[in-house]
């Protein structure tokens, strides 16, 4: 049921349980006198009138935000107790004036009839006004303990299927604690997860746009928050799909069925190869392996590759490299190295054994001891502050961000301060003391012994029903419907190669070696065990390999830039691995072999299948053009050859089908 | 002539290869444009812009007073040049920050930074690459230039953070000053690397034949635009020109003083002159003496002897680019900005030097020096349509504390993004947590400036 404070007096005056008399008597007075009878809550009314016109938001009058003026609200409203200190009692009681509400100065700056730096923020006369103007003619009352509190929030429609360009009035109830409940929908705040796909109007009008596929709104209001989940169909035959191999597919393509949107067919073999290669092993495919697999019969040959990558070391390599940045393996100090290698090879060994993730994670968690005699110990090494632990731990581990609730209530979420602080008081028994080595500390547990259930989690069964699944299987050329989707797996989104596993590729393709400082020869880019060596690598640095600042993978560039390019194009490196001696090029050059094998061999080695018939013209064309050198005359034909051979690497580095991950 | 990003992608702007078909690019609207120039190390204010002539010998150092061309306003002999230019700039004697070390102080002053503590690298992004992230979202740029150029860029103690490479420096490394930086050299064998990239990019494009269609997002389409606006960069002849400082008439680079600062300033000018919106250039090296940077400890330098060693061509070029802007009428676009992370102990030290060479007596010799200030510094502004002529804030007799008109890094900021039209006070940018991060936080543009 609507009740507004202002309005239906007397089903409240009844609900309250008012004797029948009062209700007789109010039928008697003018409205002015039913308003002063509905006593105006500070927490349930009050607040949210200050947060909906956004008063207490960070850049205003937030106390995060420093507070504009002196004057100091809770973030989001989450502290209502302070903010009537603040609102009534502080400055001497300037900011509010029972005796004649209109002159109180949080009315009067509120609708800009003194001068406001936020500019006016309600209409004179409005509700939200009249509201506020009723509890200072009230007499500022805070609520007493036996008020009503707010327990839920209930959003309707929950769920809904809308089409494209089609609207939603959502209607937000709130429910407290003595059974009432409240439409709330003007003052609760709305905010859609993808605004390409839907804008949600401060009055809770839900507008979809035109592109498919799901999106989610969210409702706040006060501490609570409702999700309203919209399915926007696009209504294409979804036919022919392919095998359902596991419970991905399932899920996928439902889905895909329910928003109408046909998924692009399996990739062919060539692709799948050069994918799962780089997806699970973090490098190309060699030559050799593409015409092994190209050829194979073999109908569980794909499933076969994924198995063979899982138990190859690369696939500890690549993983280590992904889960050392995440876990801070950072070097900010020389005296480091020794710490950090331990630590790489913990996880990368970890990994190679296939130990269970809640074993790893558990290890990790639970270490004690020295670094030497237990190299995860290394995590509190770096990590050393109970609220840095929390955050990481929160953020890694639970996939849930906390470092909002450190200071004031998760504005976005349902975390509260007292969240924060008893999560973290998991890490108040960890105790150190310095040992002989500078900067590491022995690590203890002052009470107490870390304990929890085993529950053997299989990590390269993941990577295996992922990388098995039809759905990861699909092909990243769309077809007319899918187009537009980013979010539905309707087909392969292309990715940049990420730097590490890009430069390792142009090394592979190319024949070169990148030497790094006190590492043997040959050593990879993925295998790398901490990020001091992008301080060497220009390379490294430019395509964003992580320096381990951040336990969000997000510190990993993955955006094209200028630099980039550049680098591509013209950076020394690069073109050293070119003509690197004993490298592709050189040899190729120097075979006497006819060109069309040779050239067959570069396209399986840089992407994993045939050249195709206009690509052979092309190439075989450009490798026997007669060349000058500087001064014009003719090059003797070996070192045209090797020229050529140079600028073929070269080319084909520089396509898109090289650089990306499709 | 080498170029870089942030000190890599090595590569020879002039004549690599011919020019694309790409449409010759016309610069936008011009937008306002910074200029900082950058005194890595700290500069002593009282041996420069905030002079106390009045105080014992432990404190004063040698130089005399001389009057400007604004009555009241006294700057040390050392700058001489710009005293004759004081109504076109503004000096603030009341800048003040929190951190006595040269990497927290850098980012205190360039992202705000609150932090004493050093770190080895910024938490936050410096106002250069939130600048031109901003700037970038503003719109396409057409352009050829990066917006954002370091002409001996400041690299050490800032940079992008959470905005990623793809916001840092463009970054000119080199000596503008010597011959092969300013006459672009096409020679024979730079014609034929030159025909080799042309033939290895026609090449590529033959090869390039990745369907474009899955790229709904524009991915590949930025990628085609980064290869595209690399080629333009190292062809395109606005690109060439706006480097090429033998288009400068030989006065003028006279002006600004034939070294290394003065034709970085001069560079730095002709680039906003062609559109570029963030320059930086910082001035080190052995023009400022044995250590090559302004951190004047007793036991790297003869404080006063690097002084006179380094003023004359600091002055030269500091007061050639202001003067400049004026002349060519770019004070209304362009604000020019000097400073340094802090100022020098006003009591002067001494010990023995570690070394002896440019400023700095022979190994072993008792010499004076200054340590680190970050309580009270000056810094200097000039043109962007703020007030001119003035001194905004003071410090005591002794120039050790701020006593009027404090300014923040904060307000630092602040009144950087207020002269480029970013919204200083709303403005957040998220950070690898998904914080949305102010780009300033708890202060504003400095009033007596910005008017």
């Amino acid at each position: 049921m609507h009740i507004n404070p202002l309005r239906p007096v007397f089903a409240l005056a009844v609900r309250r349980g008012r004797p029948a008399w009062l209700a007789g008597l109010l039928l008697a007075l003018p409205v002015f006198a039913a308003e002063r009878l509905r006593p105006v809550s500070f927490v349930n009314d009050v607040v949210p009138v200050l947060t909906k016109a956004g008063c207490n938001s960070g850049a205003c009058h937030a106390k995060a935000g420093q507070g504009q003026n002196g004057f100091q609200l809770s973030l989001l409203g989450f502290e209502p107790q302070e903010d009537y200190e603040h609102l009534v009692k502080e400055s001497h009681g300037r900011r509010v004036f029972a005796a004649s509400p209109d002159q109180s100065l949080l009315l009067r700056k509120a609708v800009n009839r003194v001068a406001h730096g936020g500019g006016q923020r309600l209409e004179e006369g409005s509700e939200p006004y009249r509201l506020l103007r009723s509890w200072l003619q009230q007499g500022m009352i805070f609520d007493r303990d036996t008020a009503p509190k707010l327990v839920s929030l209930d959003v309707q429609p929950p769920r809904k299927t809308i089409k494209v360009k089609g609207e939603q009035q959502l209607k937000i109830t709130a429910r407290y604690s003595d059974g009432r409940t409240r439409d709330v929908t003007p003052v609760a705040l709305y905010e859609a997860n993808d605004r390409a796909m839907a804008e949600a109007s401060e009055t809770g009008r839900v507008k979809i746009s035109d592109i498919p596929g799901n999106v989610a709104v969210m409702v706040r209001y006060q501490g609570l928050a409702a999700v309203c989940n919209v399915s926007i169909p696009l209504g294409a035959p979804v036919k022919n799909l392919p095998p359902n191999k596991n419970f991905v597919d399932e899920l996928v393509f439902a889905n895909l069925k329910l928003i109408g949107v046909p998924p692009s067919p399996v990739c062919d073999d060539a692709t799948y190869l050069r994918r799962v290669s780089l997806d699970i092993a973090g490098r190309l495919p060699s030559a050799a392996e593409a015409e092994v697999f190209l050829a194979s019969k073999d109908p569980a040959k794909r499933d076969k590759l994924v198995d063979a990558l899982l138990s190859s070391p690369d696939y500890a390599d690549y993983f280590a490299n992904k889960w050392t940045a995440l876990l801070k393996n950072k070097r900010d100090g020389a005296s480091d190295i020794t710490a950090n290698f331990a630590f790489h090879s913990w996880v990368r060994d970890s990994l190679l054994a296939n130990k269970p993730y809640d074993q790893l994670v558990r290890q990790l968690l639970a270490a004690t001891g020295t670094i030497e005699g237990n190299p995860p110990v290394a995590w509190y090494k770096r990590v050393k502050q109970p609220t840095e632990q929390i955050e990481d731990v929160a953020q890694l581990f639970l996939g849930v961000r906390m470092q909002c609730a450190q200071c004031h209530h998760h504005p976005f979420e349902r975390w509260s301060q007292h969240d924060y602080y008893s999560m973290s008081a998991f890490f108040s028994q960890i105790g150190r003391k310095p040992t002989a080595t500078a900067g590491e500390d022995v690590i203890f547990h002052k009470r107490g012994v870390a304990q929890a259930e085993n529950k053997k989690i299989d990590l390269k069964a993941v990577v295996r029903v992922i990388t098995q699944s039809s759905t990861y299987q699909l092909s990243a050329t769309p077809n007319q419907h899918n187009g537009v989707d980013r979010q539905n797996y309707s087909h392969f989104y292309p990715r940049r190669m990420q730097a590490e596993v890009l430069l390792d590729s142009i090394d592979q393709f190319t024949g070169a070696k990148t030497d790094f400082a006190d590492l043997p020869a040959g050593t990879r880019a993925i295998a790398l065990p901490d990020n001091s060596y992008n301080r060497g690598s220009a390379f490294l640095k430019v395509f964003g390999r992580p320096e381990g600042a951040s336990v969000c993978e997000c510190e990993r560039a993955s955006s094209a830039s200028l630099a980039q390019s550049l680098h591509l194009m013209n950076a020394s490196d690069v073109k050293g691995k070119l003509g690197a001696g004993g490298g592709r090029a050189e040899r190729l050059a120097k075979d006497d072999k006819p060109a069309a094998p040779k050239i067959r061999e570069l396209y399986l080695a840089a992407f994993a299948r045939e050249p195709q018939s206009h690509e052979q013209a092309v190439v075989e064309e450009y490798l026997s053009r007669p060349r000058e050198d500087a001064q014009g005359k003719p090059l003797p034909p070996d070192q045209a050859r090797r020229i050529a051979y140079e600028d073929l690497l070269w080319a084909l580095i520089n396509t898109k089908e090289f650089l990306y991950n499709h | 002539m080498r170029v870089g990003l942030t000190g890599f992608a090595t590569l020879s702007l002039p004549g690599l290869f011919r020019l694309r078909a790409a449409g010759a690019a016309q610069p936008n609207r011009p937008k306002t444009a910074v200029i900082m120039v950058w005194k890595p190390g700290g500069c002593s204010h009282l041996d420069t812009y905030d002079p106390k002539p009045d105080i014992g010998s432990e404190y004063r150092g040698p130089f005399r007073t001389i009057a400007t061309n604004v009555p009241g306003t006294r700057l040390t002999e050392l700058l001489p040049l710009q005293a004759r230019l004081a109504d076109k700039f503004t000096l603030i004697r009341s800048m003040k920050q929190t951190a006595g070390g040269h990497p927290a102080g850098s980012m205190q002053m360039l992202s705000g930074d609150l932090d004493t503590r050093d770190k080895p690298k910024p938490r936050l992004p410096d106002w250069m690459s939130v600048a031109h992230y901003l700037r970038a979202r503003e719109g396409k740029r057409t352009n050829p230039l990066p917006n954002y150029i370091g002409v001996n860029a400041p690299l050490e103690y800032n940079g992008p953070a959470y905005l990623g490479d793809a916001y840092s420096t463009f970054a000119v490394q080199d000596d503008p000053n010597l011959p092969r930086f300013e006459v672009p050299n096409i020679g024979v064998g730079n014609s034929a690397e030159s025909r080799r990239l042309g033939d290895r990019a026609t090449l590529r494009q033959s090869l390039d034949t990745l369907e474009r269609a899955f790229d709904k997002e524009g991915e590949l389409g930025a990628l085609d635009q980064f290869e595209a606006q690399a080629l333009t960069l190292l062809t395109h002849p606005q690109t060439r020109d706006a480097f090429d400082l033998s288009k400068e008439d030989s006065r003028t680079r006279d002006r600004y003083g034939r070294n290394r600062w003065g034709q970085q300033l001069l560079l730095a000018r002709r680039l906003v002159e062609a559109g570029v919106e963030i320059v930086t250039s910082q001035l080190s090296g052995p023009l400022c003496g044995r250590t090559g940077v302004w951190d004047d400890h007793a036991v790297d330098h003869h404080i006063f002897d690097a002084l006179r060693f380094r003023m004359g061509n600091y002055d030269q070029a500091v007061s050639a680019l202001i003067e400049d802007i004026y002349a060519r009428g770019l004070d209304q676009r362009v604000l020019v900005v000097v400073s340094g992370e802090f100022g020098r102990t006003p009591k002067i030290s001494f010990d023995r030097s570690t070394g002896g060479g440019d400023g700095s007596g022979p190994a072993g010799t008792t010499q004076p020096g200054r340590d680190h200030w970050p309580q009270a510094f000056s810094n200097l502004w000039a043109g962007g349509r703020f007030r001119m002529g003035g001194v905004i804030g003071a410090t005591d007799k002794r120039g050790e504390e701020v006593t009027e008109r404090p300014c923040q890094p904060a307000d630092f900021l602040a009144t950087i993004y207020h002269h480029l039209g970013l919204d200083w006070q709303h403005a957040t940018i998220k950070d690898f947590t998904g914080r949305p991060t102010h780009i300033v936080s708890g202060g504003s543009p400095i009033s007596e400036l910005t008017g």
